[in-house]
């Protein structure tokens, strides 16, 4: 008996009984479609981040408080890092362009009748260069209203389509944590950055929001959220990397462990590749366990099978099949079944892949290797679950199997 | 057409269980048929009739003795090479017709030729013929259950006869069919077995006996008359 034979022969088999073969494919369907679908959305995740940290520019570094370690077990970081840090980097580090301090909080705001609890960040006039945002109306902070501690406010796109609608926004007061403040500009809209909406956030002066909203903290000085460097260009970004992290030895006198961080785009692309790296890698072994659960589904269907076909595979030993004739007609059913749920799988895994790529920010993407690796796993399966019942029918007393009635 | 010894059977004994409670289904048996007999193996349910018909079916290997079908030893052959003498030599058919269900007529038939790497083309001609000898030729595409009982028991008939067998092993063939069915199905056997095919059928009918040429009555897995005359059934069946 050839293997065209064989292979017309278990269609024909798994056909007469669709509803049961369609019902085994489900677990192969669902294991397959998951493994893709799951492979596609990690990677899109991945590659979504790595955009979005890529969009900051590749000579863009970031200064912010607390040691590595520290920043990963608490958020009760030391309040070391200070505006003069921001100063004097500005200032000594030869291969840094442009240096912006931040200091971000969440505040009620109130405009008439309408409030919103948005995020307001206190910065410097080189924030726009240096994070490379624009002002769509009016004008950003000064180094005027820097120094006199003016109460004027630069509102994100969102926020001032919220406010204003169609009034023009400049010139308007609205009150921040009850403070007033002077509507100056608008900016350009920006999007979200890995979820949180940029478009929705206050700009006021550093030495204000200290002044005015967090009240002097640190004794060190005016402390900030964060640093944001640029570099003067990509190549100048190691050096950068290295006279910063000197200067804040120096300035902070560290004897033995760091209190700030620096990284530079490519540490942060790093870290969020291994991070959704093992995300993916998670999501794959999970949806792989439901291929197995799959594959656990078809021997028990051919096992069960093997039982009810006892007088199937006992004629067919009488007409002359030999236990191996038997033994790779059920094998075949089993790959058939499991290969063929694969390659539907595959299909719904696609298509899932697609639907969450264009209705999703992720930017899933189908995995070739993903592909291959749940086809060729769901195969296999086919093949490791199909033995155990296959060599049971092939085992069976013709006898005892045509008696069976 | 000359004469040949299809079985021949020497000593056979077919022994179940271990120890103590063995039972002697067959207890050496010596038995011939020759090319071109009719005959029916009767006796009583136990007497060791069934396992005679899957030692001779090559469906079972004697515990001891010789088994020469067509002139080769076959006692203690394989399972492979066994599989391989039961396509070639042999047609079965059983009681309950054993077609399978998902199919047609005509792929029922072609099965044994399938296993026989016979090629596409030549199946379907030799089933095709198979099937019209059996007064089946405008049912080749209708599945077991668009058949008659008798239809389904000449479908298997069909299958049985498809590889050209040396011999004809029916188990009980009319047991699931109407009186009329069953002469019906008792002709195409006689029709056969008039065309030089050799016939051995089970059977606790002795209507359906008195059709063959011979009754080989058993009693006790030992063969008791060899050589009965189907007309003198009642003597045995007496006793």
């Amino acid at each position: 008996m050839d293997w065209v034979e064989s292979g017309k022969m278990a269609v024909k088999t798994l056909t007469a009984n669709k509803m049961r073969s369609s019902l085994t494919m489900l677990g192969m369907i669902i294991g397959n479609a998951s493994v893709i679908a799951m492979v596609g959305i990690g990677q899109g995740a991945q590659r979504l981040a790595s955009e979005q940290f890529e969009s900051l520019g590749p000579n863009v570094l970031f200064v912010a408080p607390g040691s590595g370690q520290a920043r990963q077990r608490t958020t009760n970081l030391p309040r070391t890092l200070v505006w003069d840090d921001a100063k004097a980097i500005a200032s000594q580090v030869p291969s840094v362009q442009e240096v912006a301090a931040q200091k971000q909080g969440q505040y009620p705001i109130v405009y008439g009748g309408l409030n919103s609890s948005s995020s307001v960040t206190g910065t410097t006039p080189s924030f726009l260069s240096v994070r490379s945002f624009d002002v769509a109306k009016g004008r950003f902070l000064t180094d005027l209203d820097l120094q006199r501690n003016q109460r004027v406010v630069a509102l994100g796109a969102d926020l001032a389509n919220r406010f204003f609608s169609d009034q023009d926004p400049i010139g308007k007061r609205i009150r921040i944590r009850n403070v007033s403040f002077q509507v100056i500009g608008v900016m350009r809209p920006k999007g979200s950055f890995l979820g949180s909406n940029q478009d929705d956030v206050a700009y006021i002066p550093l030495t204000t929001m200290a002044s005015t909203l967090t009240g002097r903290t640190s004794p060190y000085g005016l402390d900030v959220t964060f640093i944001s460097v640029s570099a003067k260009n990509e190549a100048s970004v190691p050096a950068a990397e290295f006279q910063i992290t000197n200067l804040l030895r120096r300035r902070h006198k560290i004897v033995s462990q760091d209190d700030f961080t620096v990284q530079a785009q490519k540490d942060i692309l790093q870290i969020v590749g291994t991070i959704t790296g093992g995300l993916t890698a998670m999501l794959a072994a999970i949806a792989g366990v439901s291929l197995l659960v799959g594959g656990i589904g078809i021997m028990n269907i051919m096992l069960v099978s093997v039982t009810e076909r006892t007088q199937e595979i006992g004629l067919r030993k009488a007409i002359g099949a030999s236990g191996q004739d038997i033994l790779v007609q059920f094998m075949i059913e089993a790959v058939l079944l499991s290969a063929a749920g694969g390659l539907i799988g595959t299909g719904v895994g696609v298509g899932g892949t697609l639907l969450v790529a264009t209705f999703s920010p992720l930017k899933a993407a189908i995995s070739p290797a993903a592909i291959a690796l749940a086809v060729s796993v769901s195969g296999t399966i086919g093949l490791v679950f199909g033995v155990i019942p296959a060599r049971q029918a092939a085992k069976l007393d013709p006898i005892v199997a045509l008696r069976s009635a | 057409m000359p004469q040949s010894t299809i079985v021949r059977l020497e000593g056979i004994t077919k022994v179940y269980g271990m120890g103590d409670t063995t039972v002697h289904a067959l207890a050496g048996i010596d038995l011939t048929i020759e090319q071109g007999e009719y005959c029916a193996i009767m006796g009583a349910s136990g007497s060791g009739k069934s396992t005679m018909m899957n030692v001779i079916g090559c469906l079972d290997r004697p515990t001891d003795g010789q088994y020469y079908l067509d002139g080769q030893d076959v006692a203690q052959v394989g399972d492979r090479d066994l599989a391989h003498i039961r396509n070639q030599k042999l047609g079965f058919v059983f009681q309950q017709f054993h077609l399978l269900p998902q199919l047609s007529a005509l792929e029922n038939v072609m099965l044994p030729m399938v296993y026989a790497s016979v090629p596409t083309a030549e199946r379907r001609e030799r089933a095709t013929e198979a099937l019209m000898r059996v007064g089946l030729g405008n049912r080749l595409q209708n599945r077991p259950n668009q058949l008659s009982g008798g239809q389904q028991q000449r479908v298997a008939i069909a299958r049985a006869i498809v590889n050209r067998p040396v011999l004809l092993l029916a188990d009980e063939p009319t047991g699931a069919l109407d009186s009329t069915t069953t002469r019906e199905i008792l002709t195409i056997f006689g029709e056969l077995n008039k065309s030089g095919m050799t016939v051995v059928m089970v059977t606790h009918e002795s209507e359906v006996a008195r059709c063959t040429n011979r009754v080989i009555w058993f009693k006790d897995g030992q063969v008791m008359q060899p050589y009965l005359a189907p007309e003198d059934l009642g003597t045995v069946t007496a006793a």
